[in-house]
């Protein structure tokens, strides 16, 4: 909200701060009031003064200007060079002096013009910003004196704030109310406007029926009759502009004004534009159309809150007025509503229609109920004295169940235990005071029965607190008030007493970062996307059946957000390969040929039939990895799937958990990986995941030209069990032995089917297999190759024999004949 | 006679030995003069030739000179032996200012390194961590906390709603109802994660992550408020770091205060990152209002807690020194390998 220093000048002393606004800014922020800006005109003024034309001549090279010799208070005389037509010598002029900036960025400086030296310029009302359009320079009065500033001699020299009022301090929308504030924090007095007003013989015009006692608690008016629609006088218009307000004619800027400066909405009705004079304060009719003010249309619903003459709805209680019933040219005859309408309803209308207005902000935060009448008297006051007119003698008011305001009991106690320093009754009545709230202080005695109001001896302060202080509503509330008051700098910094013991963190978090740390720690960068994707792209990658039967189940479809901001975050999403994936294209075509990423996170989806929650949340991991390193040493580097799979199996292993990752049928891979490069994972005893290639149809129109691999897991299937702790073995004093043996085995095989059978096959000898070489072509047919295995064998309890190690190989290879028909080279 | 000999013998096998070249020849040498088959192997037929009384005289004449011939072998092969591994490490010579194999180092998201400072600075004073869901139920992420129906931050422009009972979170307090209703106080609990509103332009992300604490016990006061973020900020931004509260006003917390730290950059001169202020806005914070324990089933007699909350980005931000915004969701390698 914009503030006007000079106009809150009107109310409280602030006169000093006009200098030294950033004062009284720092005051207001102390006290919770946040000034986001402070605006000073008089700077759009700087270097422009008060001047006298002393002698006015031809320019000696141009017939169409004038060399003027100006006397602005310097002592000496500055020649300038001026173009207009309409001044002449003994006029008293404005004069920007070199330094100047008039509006739209014109900087003032020393100039030649057509030889002769200018210094500085006789302005016109344009040139200072004050009218769109002029002719001529400004001329000032005879008796001007000169050299003044011509800020403060125009009164352009306000300050302005920008006040951030929070919600709760629906006081404080209003120059009054910011002045009482003022007030209360300087302890200077605060002057109420008011106006006089001649009160006819004339009974009001408006008759009142006030049907919906929820939505408004209290409607009050006064009707005015014969005045005459004009144009308003400088000082109100002014007033109006400066706070950025549209002046549109005495009646209209009178009710605006008033508003701003008690917070208060009022609207002026045509009296004779409404029907039957008569008005009615009910819901709305189902489907009725409603134009307002500026020819809006609207279709109401039926639950808001109108305003309605004999046939029709004439204003949306409290958020704007109808087109049919506002204030013309040719209105006369006036009736001017101030009512107090149920912030509830308010808003509610105010949203719905999504019209806000000054008046739906008010009402939505709170007003005054009890400011209705005066609030009546200032505007029919200040109408009358600039529309003429004659008052009503009496005024409408209903108020049929007048909200009573509870005095809340404070315990100062209380006030000094939340705070953590020591509070004196009499501090906190003194504060309580300058707020303008009643006060009685009592002393209760400790009670020995539990359960009634003392626990202990001490000071209670019961506190009535003034009605516009509609936030105000118990003990922590006023705490607050007088926390804020005092002061928060006057808050200690203790540290709480530890009592209680520490719980453990949240498994989530935890096993997040565990997998996080391994796998950033395999030379992984961790990104962090958006939880909202886009539909289309998401439906491109993950595939409902496909992902369950992996593990990785996120409901059925995706979860759609109601209000998105765009299609691109329109639904929640199910797996955390759609933001990887786009990363990858960001990064590629931004020149990065290589790289690895992974998110940690969690998918959305529509819960099953299961009772409690709606939604559900698992818990993943994905990784990418793409291009291969342009590394000095490194040669013959494994494709970037494998990359992945080691990453996995490296989690896995430090996870001290067993993983297999196994071959999949055509119909069961995901329609974005490589039908002949992908795998799921397979860990004790369910499938929790896959990795991949990407599938080159995708990777040709992704334009990406080097290997790209995926891989997501469920982060909670991996993490079953956490933390594992190692439980060793010793050391077997006896010496291992390796054996290494190539078998020759059709393509189609799996290698790790057949690590799986020579681990089986092997124990319980069997320490570890590797495979070393897998060779293709040469003599082998297509379809056939040979794939080396080490075999590391050791007894814990001796040293093993050749027939051992003889008789523990054959057993694997007889196996392995047996269950693969393959045989050693 | 045999005297000339050994003299001739131990000249030419010295001479032999000092010209050889390289430790393997000095050995062939070596066998060729001292050798069982050697030079002097074959003078000690002469030598039993000798009459008695020779014998010890000239025994003690050829031991000496193959003494001094081991001698002279273990000086020449020391010094072959050098030069051989002279002549090596010149071979081996490597340029160590070339790079070495890239072993890929990653590393995490800024994000989750403020998540995770602010999560350790917290956990050594008793403050665990608690994870709640993003799709939160309206009445966790607002009546509950104090924020009625007819709310402004209510408005749909905010707020990202799923279904009439379901929004994104706007804010991780929801963990905090969670929290109350479900675990018994007393506790100190840290909460951390993406929220969400409807909201994006140069300074807002539609997905942005807020973390908050929140402690809860029998008698609770703004000055503990105080003392443990002035330990927080001194841990995170410096011990030289002050703190300064500005009232405010958030539904949840009463009174609220807005927390301002001296700026971490300029130490409180003023630049840049604090507009010539010196203070940086960092947080909000407060008594938990009784209204919120209330709802959760808590006599606000008996318990009180504090709350505060601050934005991950902005933390990021002031420690990082991040520009802009969109570096947190865009996952550029070259802003995620400067961490």
């Amino acid at each position: 909200m914009k503030i006007s220093l000079k106009w809150l000048n009107d109310y409280v002393d602030i006169a000093e701060f006009l200098t030294e606004p950033a004062r009284l800014a720092r005051a207001l922020i102390d006290a919770g009031l946040e000034v986001e800006a402070i605006e000073n005109q008089a700077e759009n003024f700087k270097n422009v003064v008060t001047g006298h034309i002393i002698e006015l001549g031809r320019h000696p090279n141009a017939d169409k200007l004038t060399l003027c010799q100006v006397d602005t208070g310097e002592g000496r005389p500055r020649q300038i060079v001026c173009g207009a037509k309409n001044h002449k010598q003994g006029d008293k002029v404005v004069v920007a002096l070199p330094g100047a900036v008039l509006p739209g960025n014109f900087a003032i400086q020393l100039s030649k013009i057509r030889d002769v030296e200018s210094q500085g310029m006789l302005c016109s009302e344009t040139e200072l910003g004050l009218k769109t359009e002029s002719e001529g320079i400004v001329i000032l009065p005879k008796e001007t004196k000169v050299g003044q500033a011509f800020a403060q001699f125009s009164g352009r020299d306000d300050v302005f704030f920008e006040v951030n009022v929070t919600p709760n301090r629906a006081d404080c929308l209003s120059h009054l109310g910011l002045a009482r504030e003022i007030s209360c924090l300087l302890d200077r007095k605060l002057k109420v406007p008011t106006t006089e007003l001649k009160a006819g013989t004339k009974k009001n015009l408006i008759d009142v029926k006030l049907h919906d006692r929820d939505l408004c608690t209290r409607y009050t008016g006064r009707s005015i009759f014969g005045i005459k629609v004009a144009a308003s006088p400088d000082w109100l218009r002014d007033r109006l502009t400066s706070v950025g307000v549209n002046s549109i004619n005495n009646i209209v800027d009178v009710t605006n004004f008033v508003m701003l400066e008690f917070g208060q909405p009022l609207h002026a009705f045509d009296a004779d534009a409404l029907k039957g004079h008569y008005l009615s304060i009910e819901k709305a009719k189902a489907k009725e159309k409603f134009k307002s003010f500026d020819g809006t249309e609207f279709e109401l619903k039926g639950d808001e809150l109108t305003i309605r003459d004999k046939e029709r709805a004439v204003a949306l209680a409290g958020v704007v007025g109808g087109l049919n019933s506002g204030v013309t040219d040719a209105t006369t005859n006036i009736f001017l509503e101030v009512a107090h309408f149920s912030p509830k309803g308010v808003r509610r209308t105010s949203r719905k229609l999504g019209v806000e207005t000054d008046s739906s902000l008010r009402f939505s935060r709170g007003t005054d109920p009890e400011a209705l009448l005066t609030v009546v008297d200032r505007a029919m006051g200040l109408i009358q004295q600039l529309a003429g007119g004659e008052v009503s003698k009496d005024y409408v008011d209903l108020n049929p169940a007048p909200i009573e305001r509870q005095a809340i009991k404070v315990k100062v106690a209380h006030v000094g235990e939340r705070l953590g320093y020591p509070v004196e009754s009499a501090e906190f009545v003194a504060w309580m005071k300058r707020l303008h709230c009643k006060t009685k202080v009592t002393h209760e005695k400790a009670s020995p029965s539990k359960g009634t109001v003392a626990k202990e001896s001490g000071d209670v302060v019961t506190v009535e607190a003034p009605s516009y202080r509609v936030d105000i509503e118990n003990e922590i509330d006023l705490i607050e008030e007088f926390a804020r008051l005092n002061g928060y700098d006057k808050i200690p910094e203790s540290f709480p007493q530890v009592v209680s013991r520490p719980l453990d963190h949240a498994a989530t978090y935890v096993h997040e970062e565990r997998i996080a740390n391994l796998i950033s720690q395999e030379g992984y960068f961790e990104a962090r996307n958006y939880n909202f994707v886009n539909p289309k792209w998401q439906n491109e990658i993950y595939e409902t059946e496909k992902f369950n039967k992996l593990g990785l189940s996120a409901g059925g479809v995706a979860v759609p957000i109601l209000n998105p901001l765009s299609e691109d975050t329109s639904v929640m999403r199910q797996t955390l390969l759609c933001g990887l994936l786009t990363n990858v294209l960001h990064n590629y075509n931004r020149g990065e040929t290589a790289g690895r990423l992974f998110e940690t996170g969690f998918v959305f989806g529509k819960a099953t039939q299961e009772a409690g929650a709606s939604y559900i949340e698992p818990h993943r991991f994905a990784l990418v990895c793409w291009g291969a390193k342009a590394d000095l040493w490194s040669k013959g580097q494994a494709p970037a799937v494998f990359e992945i799979k080691s990453t996995i199996q490296t989690l896995a292993r430090r996870l001290r958990g067993k993983l297999d990752f196994r071959a999949m049928t055509a119909n069961e891979v995901p329609a974005i990986a490589h039908p002949g490069q992908v795998a799921s994972l397979f860990y004790e005893g369910k499938t929790i995941g896959f990795i991949g290639a990407l599938h080159p149809a995708l990777r040709d129109e992704f334009k990406i030209r080097t290997d790209v691999a995926i891989g997501e897991v469920d982060l909670t299937a991996l993490m079953r069990g956490q933390p594992r702790v190692p439980k060793t073995q010793p050391i077997s004093k006896f010496q291992s032995v390796e054996r290494d043996f190539a078998l020759v085995m059709p393509t189609s095989l799996a290698v790790g089917e057949v690590v799986r059978e020579i681990e089986k096959s092997g124990a319980p000898l069997l320490q570890s297999v590797h495979v070393f070489d897998v060779f293709k072509g040469g003599n082998f047919t297509e379809g056939q190759q040979s794939v080396a295995f080490r075999v590391i064998l050791q007894d814990q309890a001796a040293t093993l024999s050749d027939a051992q190690v003889q008789a523990a190989t054959q057993k694997i290879l007889a196996a392995l004949e047996k269950k693969f028909s393959i045989k050693p080279r | 006679m045999l005297k000339d000999q050994i003299i001739a013998i131990e000249k030419a096998a010295k001479d032999a030995f000092e010209g050889a070249t390289d430790p393997k020849g000095l050995y062939d040498l070596k066998v060729k003069y001292l050798g069982k088959q050697g030079d002097f192997s074959l003078l000690m037929r002469e030598f039993g030739k000798l009459p008695p009384a020779e014998k010890p005289a000239m025994g003690q004449s050829i031991n000496e000179a193959k003494n001094r011939l081991e001698e002279v072998y273990a000086r020449v092969e020391k010094k072959l032996k050098h030069a051989e591994t002279s002549a090596a490490i010149e071979k081996e010579r490597l340029d160590l200012t070339l790079p070495g194999p890239e072993r890929a180092a990653g590393a995490r998201h800024p994000i989750a390194m403020v998540i995770n400072e602010i999560t350790q600075i917290l956990a050594r004073v008793g403050f665990s961590v608690r994870h709640g869901p993003m799709i939160e139920t309206d009445r966790n992420n607002f009546t509950a906390l104090n924020i009625p129906e007819d709310h402004p931050s209510r408005d749909l422009q905010d707020t990202f709603y799923i279904d009439d009972k379901h929004v994104l979170r706007t804010q991780t307090s929801p963990i905090q109802i969670r929290t109350l209703e479900i675990e018994k106080p007393p506790f100190r609990i840290i909460a951390p994660g993406a929220v969400f509103r409807c909201d994006s332009d140069i300074s807002h992300s539609p997905n942005f992550y807020q973390i908050e604490g929140m402690l809860v016990d029998h008698k609770v006061s703004m000055a503990d408020l105080r003392g443990t973020l002035l330990y927080f900020v001194q841990e995170f931004m410096g011990k030289d770091t002050k703190t300064r509260f500005r009232p405010s006003f958030f539904p949840f917390t009463e009174p609220s205060a807005e927390v301002d730290c001296s700026c971490p950059i300029c130490k409180g001169k003023g630049c840049r990152m604090c507009k010539q202020s010196g203070w940086i806005e960092i947080g909000g914070s407060g008594l938990v209002n009784p209204k919120v324990l209330a709802h959760c089933g808590l006599d606000p007699e008996e318990w009180q807690g504090f709350a505060f909350g601050f934005g991950v980005e902005r933390m990021a931000i002031i420690k990082y020194a991040i520009d802009d915004i969109r570096n947190f969701s865009e996952n550029d390698l070259r802003f995620l390998r400067q961490f």
